[in-house]
């Protein structure tokens, strides 16, 4: 097995050389936790190059997409289910919050989540404070994510905080508010922990508190 | 209320005067000539103006004529420039009949103070580029209708229907009154011609709506702020076709396609505004961005992908007369150096997120400046963080006049009204030239 040729195929976006080269390599008899790990390691080196603004959303969402098709090529292979097999690194609840139904920037950050080995649970658009806190609760979530494009998501979310507060939660998850209107005063405003306009600086945050917990 | 042909006849008249005055000032900032002071002119606001009246969104959507008063009212509250533009008033009870998939609606599957908001998706495959591309109209009559308004599926349903071959069975009198008889009187499609005629009724009725706004605005001395719109081709594939995620996949996986596409689309999207140019006389073409922001593609892929379509609109609708005003929706900071190329005082750049500074420093001689009192500011902040603000704008674009104010993105839903009457205030306070 080439890793490097791997890795490469991979990390430039070679999707068909990528797959070959698994397939190939499986049928070489190659251990499928090494493979998997190629794939693990390209995967960081394709986050470093979208926190370089090399790539941007076209690179992700295909990153996305020949991680889950090699992954239906590893997975049988692995001896422990595909759960096991990553080191979690949190909970994470995300929601679009209610009265908006925007989705896509919501649907990266649990893409990429779940790539970077975070178990993130995905309760979809327009969805209430309670059900939201319900489900975090029900998760066990570490994290908390609140999506929303429009402005008349800042008082859904501030809502979540403040519910967060009656009910003696707040300081058991770290909230993190994003979407394209997301800024400083808005933070403030809902009070959040934070707040992002980008999937991976997203991630980045959620990953220091975690490492900040462990 | 004054008579339209009166205010038109006498330049003595107070209101037409006002009317001319409001008209030439924004015109004078978009050319990058000094006006009498900074225009002041909210590009959309859609709910802000019937929210403060205590109108829900769901009454604001189906009562026309109502929400038209509500936006001439806060053009006068607030002492704007313009008119607020009509074809931001969406004809809802069109979507209700075409039973429209792609966006959802108060009073439809949204509670009733809730926008409308569109729908994403890829309403169209990958593997369907060659039939979009070789056979367009058979493809939207045939395949796309029915996905994206559900009422009009009988008649893709009636076309697809073997036999008859039309050129056969409908070629004879004899033959063509009979089997188009047995066609059109089949339940479902006697269903679809009702629903089309209640569509025809309801357009007529819709547009009639449009031009008495625009009278009544121009009788209380408001200019449009906007008349027609269009979309870029790239947006238009991405947003209506393949959704952002099929798009953003298709620069890898059928990248040639989708150029193709989008070239095929660029000579309608600049002949869309003279396709629905009545009954505005207003030559300001609003066009939103969508997906050519920074963090969304890298500047490579916006080279290759996005700027071809967008420049080749933007010269389009200026050699037909047209001032075009992108909405740059996100941060288009680094996209400037592009945006340098275009032809100087000719388009209103209205901007969401950007730096104001490299914006002025690059862009300053080639376009107003449109924008940008963040809509975080207009909906939590105080007036006087929002006069601060306006202050800043005033101080980098000032210097030459070409500057228009209003939020990044049109006044927002929940803006608070003392905040939004401190965006003029600060105008009239720093703006006189």
């Amino acid at each position: 097995m080439d890793i490097q040729l791997l890795k490469e195929a991979v990390v430039e976006m070679q999707e068909e050389k990528a797959l070959s080269l698994t397939k190939q390599y499986i049928e070489e008899g190659a251990d499928p936790v090494s493979l998997f790990q190629v794939y693990q390691d390209a995967l960081v080196e394709i986050g470093k190059r979208y926190e370089q603004e090399i790539y941007f959303i076209p690179e992700l969402m295909m990153a996305g997409e020949i991680m889950n098709a090699a992954s239906e090529l590893i997975k049988p292979l692995l001896a422990e289910g595909p759960e096991e097999a990553k080191n979690k690194k949190g909970k994470v609840l995300i929601a679009t919050v209610q009265g908006d139904i925007h989705d896509i920037g919501k649907n990266i950050v649990t893409m990429m989540m779940d790539l970077n080995g975070f178990e993130v649970k995905d309760i979809g658009v327009d969805v209430s404070k309670d059900r939201i806190i319900a489900e975090a609760e029900a998760f066990g979530a570490d994290i908390i994510g609140l999506s929303g494009l429009l402005t008349l998501a800042f008082d859904p979310m501030k809502e979540v905080v403040e519910e967060l507060k009656v009910q003696g939660l707040r300081d058991k998850y770290k909230v993190l508010i994003g979407g394209g209107q997301m800024d400083e005063n808005i933070c403030s405003y809902t009070g959040a922990d934070a707040f992002t306009t980008d999937a991976i600086a997203g991630i980045n945050m959620c990953k220091a508190w975690m490492e900040r917990v462990s | 209320m004054i008579d339209q042909q009166n205010t038109e006849s006498s330049a003595n008249n107070p209101v037409f005067a006002e009317y001319e005055a409001r008209k030439k000032r924004l015109e004078d900032a978009i050319q990058l000539k000094k006006p009498d002071r900074v225009p002041i002119a909210p590009l959309i606001a859609i709910f802000y103006p019937t929210r403060i009246k205590g109108i829900s969104n769901k009454d604001n959507m189906f009562n026309q004529a109502e929400t038209f008063k509500a936006w001439i009212e806060a053009a006068v509250q607030h002492n704007w420039d313009t008119a607020l533009p009509p074809m931001g008033f969406q004809p809802v009870k069109l979507w209700e009949l075409l039973q429209i998939t792609q966006m959802k609606w108060p009073g439809g599957q949204l509670e009733d103070n809730t926008p409308f908001q569109w729908v994403e998706g890829e309403y169209a495959a990958r593997e369907e580029y060659d039939e979009m591309l070789s056979n367009p109209n058979s493809f939207a009559v045939k395949k796309f209708w029915p996905r994206i308004a559900k009422a009009l599926t009988p008649i893709s349903d009636m076309i697809q229907m073997e036999p008859p071959p039309p050129m056969l069975y409908f070629s004879s009198a004899y033959s063509l009154p009979t089997f188009l008889g047995e066609m059109t009187s089949l339940p479902e499609i006697r269903q679809v011609l009702k629903t089309l005629l209640a569509v025809a009724d309801e357009y007529a009725a819709f547009k009639e709506g449009l031009a008495s706004y625009v009278t009544d605005a121009k009788n209380q001395g408001f200019p449009l702020v906007f008349g027609p719109q269009t979309i870029t081709a790239i947006d238009w594939v991405a947003d209506v076709f393949r959704g952002l995620r099929g798009s953003m996949l298709d620069m890898y996986r059928a990248p040639d396609k989708l150029k193709a596409l989008v070239d095929e689309f660029i000579p309608y999207t600049i002949a869309a505004p003279m396709l629905m140019d009545t009954p505005f006389e207003c030559k300001r073409v609003f066009i939103p961005m969508h997906w050519g922001a920074a963090g969304f593609m890298s500047d490579k892929q916006f080279a290759e992908f996005y700027w071809p379509s967008f420049k080749a609109l933007i010269i389009g609708l200026v050699d037909a007369g047209y001032t075009p005003v992108p909405l740059f929706e996100g941060d288009y900071t680094p996209r400037l150096k592009y945006l340098a190329e275009l032809p100087a005082g000719k388009v209103a750049g209205h901007f969401d997120h950007i730096d104001r500074k490299k914006a002025k420093e690059m862009i300053g001689d080639t376009m107003c400046f449109w924008g940008n009192v963040p809509s975080t500011l207009l909906c939590t902040g105080t007036p006087q963080q929002v006069e601060d603000d306006v202050k800043e704008l005033i101080d980098i674009f000032g210097d030459n006049g070409g500057l228009i104010i209003d939020c990044n993105m049109g006044i927002p839903d929940e803006a608070k009204p003392e905040n939004v009457q401190a965006m003029t205030d600060a105008v009239m306070k720093y703006g006189i030239y």
